[in-house]
């Protein structure tokens, strides 16, 4: 192990890249995959960077090590490594190969820094096949759980990805609503460390997302970033308000409830956003205010049993609804047509 | 002649960087974007026309729309959607079914009162009546009545049947929007009886449809038919019709108004003419991303091409490109560098035949030469190339393509402007 100037690098070691040679398909590497390495160059960009991880590379026989003087027989030696270089050189005369680490060498290859240090994992071989083993070995082990990193989101602070940048504030909401004592979904939502919660933490995510992207927690984005005070509070007050109107089917698991199931939660966010317009002359709407908007949907919801009526032709049982960009449309255009009828139009 | 431009959600980052091709961080679909009437400040069009059908989605036709931002337009309405109060002139908005979308059903699938609800809804201007497209057009069935297919005399009787409906509900309910009846026809008598019944039942405003495939001459045999039975109080609108050559012929038969996207499709979907001025029109120079674009990326993936080869030259080509708009490369230069990516991006396969379509690299290299000699967008007036300068003529991912369409909608609507004998300052 040695640590290395990430802009050195390409000098002395080479991408593998998988090619045709001849009939053959020659190399192991996939190309670079652009949007990675640029999603990686901001990060090298930004302040306090760090890549902690190691990149991989394979030396062939030019490459020795020299070890000094010292005790035998443990572990680690200090020494030196002796790595030709040679301006000028092709891709093929090099004498490393990248194992492991292409993306984040190209991203720092390509960052406006002037240098970035980089810990390197290197072993010596002549044989393409070990190299081979040893890059489908790293690549494939698994990835964290996508909940994992959503409940870890909310206490970091350093740039992540653009993805991941865009769910850090719903995270921190669903955080805050599964947690907060005021909250009508404190414990209600399943996480990794909460996995008796009855409502998938993806469902909440995405309901909050459309909001703050189209709907009434748009509205309290402020220049600064976000009024999360009051957007907790309206999240409180509105779906304190599904759990008065809808008390039989609040909190039960989405098999005996369509409520807590992904389109029972997305389809009601679209009725919030159409009941926070409808009193967007206020600012923050109360649960009474909410719960007598709703009242006059509890006649046409079937979140436990019997059968939706969308219209000539369209019945569903109440248990046949799926969490489908389909189904959710359905259900919330029919709750929003019976919403503009029974209740009003938006202001 | 008014000029509406049909809404399919075309929308630019104003934050986009340029240089490092990256989008606004923490940018927001639509909320953040900019549409052409945010951009320019003098006119680009007299207003817009929203459909159904692309709202909605229907079919195999997806929605241009999310749920949550359909959901908005239905509550907030057009105005605020769209911003249309940012634009410092008045642009009213047309709504329309988008009968394309649904073309292969038999009946339209929406009902008169779901329509009339999606105007008021939506708070539209004008709405039109709900209709059912005719594709085919034949002279010669005016002379010989009896081999007009069944199925295309049923579209027309659906389409004057709806606009029956759809006025009556309108004097009933007297929603905010004005009603607009739509003709159906498939002859210039046809058409012109289509038109006769529509005023009958009361409409003053009528839209001509199904008239997109329909060569010039036929649009003006039908509109001399029409002529025929117009009332001089009755304005006509042509549905996706754009010939601004015959505009003032057009004007002549009592057409007020048309509405048409090539403009802004011609940047990016046409092979030669993507980049209007007031006489003619460039060929973009095409500089592919080599990830973004699925023809270079699968051949990268198999192995055919290079990867750091090619993201090579597409540098050399930004650069050089560069360097042609600070006079620091000649005009040599540049081709001889876009060549060298055209060539290894679009290798010439002796295995697979070439369409005859396809325009061949000698076209391009002479095109490129053209266009890079006259470099037109120095000589624009318009926002768009004053803040974009050279990459407005760049063939290459939607910022850059869209924003030329915005540029090619500005043109045209200085070219109507002078083929209607008016200045477009004036206007504006
Ligand atoms: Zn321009």
């Amino acid at each position: 192990m040695f640590a290395v100037d990430g802009k050195v690098v390409p000098k002395f070691a080479a991408v593998s890249r998988i090619r045709r040679a001849g009939h053959d398909v020659a190399g192991y590497q996939r190309p670079e995959v652009l949007a990675h390495i640029d999603e990686i160059r901001s990060y090298v960009e930004s302040d306090n960077p760090m890549i902690p991880n190691a990149v991989v590379l394979a030396f062939d026989k030019r490459v020795r090590f020299e070890s000094a003087l010292g005790p035998t027989g443990t572990y680690t030696r200090p020494g030196e490594i002796i790595i030709p270089m040679e301006n000028g050189w092709e891709e093929e005369d090099k004498p490393g190969f990248i194992v492991d680490g292409q993306q984040r060498l190209a991203a720092v290859r390509e960052a406006e820094v002037e240098a970035f240090p980089l810990c390197v994992t290197a072993f010596i071989t002549d044989d393409l096949k070990q190299q081979t083993e040893q890059f489908i070995l790293v690549n494939s082990t698994k990835p964290l759980p996508k909940g994992l990193i959503y409940e870890l989101l909310p206490n970091t602070v350093a740039r992540l990805s653009s993805a991941l940048n865009k769910r850090r504030f719903p995270a921190e909401l669903l955080t805050l609503l599964n947690r907060d004592e005021n909250s009508p979904m404190k414990g209600l939502i399943q996480t990794p460390t909460n996995p008796q919660g009855v409502i998938k933490d993806n469902s909440i995510l995405r309901m909050l997302e459309a909001s703050l992207s189209e709907g009434v927690l748009y509205r309290h984005k402020t220049k600064e970033g976000a009024d999360v005070e009051a957007m907790f509070s309206l999240l409180c007050a509105y779906w304190g308000a599904v759990r008065i109107v809808f008390e039989d089917a609040w909190g039960k698991p989405p098999k005996k409830s369509r409520l807590m199931h992904g389109a029972g939660i997305l389809s009601m966010g679209h009725v919030m956003d159409w009941v926070g317009d409808r009193h967007r002359g206020k600012r923050l709407p109360t649960v009474d205010i909410f719960a007598r908007d709703l009242g006059p949907l509890r006649d046409v919801c079937r979140w436990t049993d019997g059968v939706w009526d969308f219209g000539p032709g369209q019945q569903r049982k109440w248990n046949e609804l799926q969490n489908t960009s389909k189904d959710i449309q359905l259900l919330a255009n029919h709750l929003l047509v019976q919403y503009k009828t029974r209740v009003g139009s938006a202001a | 002649m008014k000029f509406f431009f049909p809404d399919s959600q075309d929308l630019v980052d104003p934050g986009f960087d340029f240089e490092k091709e990256r989008w606004s961080e923490a940018r927001i679909r639509q909320r953040d974007d900019r549409y052409a009437h945010e951009i320019f400040r003098k006119r680009a069009f007299d207003g817009l026309l929203v459909s159904k059908g692309i709202v909605d989605g229907f079919g195999g036709v997806g929605s241009r729309y999310s749920l949550g931002q359909r959901n908005r337009l239905l509550r907030n309405g057009v105005r605020e959607f769209f911003r249309l109060d940012n634009a410092p002139y008045d642009l009213p908005v047309m709504g329309d079914c988008g009968a394309f979308t649904y073309v292969k059903e038999r009946v339209p699938p929406y009902t008169v009162d779901q329509v009339i609800q999606f105007y008021s809804d939506c708070q539209f201007d004008f709405g039109l009546s709900v209709d059912h497209v005719i594709f085919e057009f034949k002279s010669t069935w005016d002379a010989d009545e009896a081999a007009v297919p069944p199925e295309i005399r049923e579209r027309q009787a659906i389409t004057l049947q709806l606009a029956r409906e759809f006025l009556d509900r309108h004097r009933k309910s007297k929603p905010m929007f004005s009603a607009v009846g739509v003709a159906q026809g498939w002859s210039p008598n046809s058409y012109a009886n289509a038109v006769k019944a529509l005023q009958s039942m009361g409409y003053r405003y009528i839209a001509m449809g199904g008239m997109v495939p329909l060569k010039t001459p036929e649009i003006l045999a039908s509109l001399a038919a029409v002529a025929g039975v117009r009332k001089p109080s009755t304005k006509l609108h042509l549905l996706g019709v754009t010939r601004t050559e015959a505009i003032p012929r057009f004007a002549s038969y009592g057409v007020a108004s048309f509405d048409s996207t090539s403009p802004l499709r011609q940047a990016f979907k046409d092979d030669r003419d993507n980049y209007y001025t007031l006489d003619g029109a460039f060929t973009a120079i095409r500089i592919p991303q080599v990830e973004g674009n699925a023809t270079l990326q699968k051949l990268v993936l198999s192995g055919a091409v290079d990867q750091a080869i090619a993201r090579r030259l597409e540098r050399a080509c930004l650069a050089v490109m560069r360097d042609y708009e600070a006079g620091k490369a000649g005009v040599k230069d540049v081709v001889r560098v876009l060549m060298e990516y055209e060539h290894l991006a679009r290798p010439h396969r002796s295995d697979s035949p070439v369409s005859k379509r396809r325009r061949s690299s000698t076209d391009n290299e002479s095109a490129y030469r053209e266009v890079l000699e006259v470099a037109p967008w120095r000589n624009c007036a318009c926002e768009v190339c004053r803040q974009l300068g050279h990459h407005v003529i760049l063939f290459r991912g939607a910022e850059r393509n869209r924003r030329r369409g915005f540029h090619n909608l500005y043109v045209f609507y200085r070219r109507l402007q002078r083929e209607l004998g008016r200045s477009a300052e004036a206007a504006a």
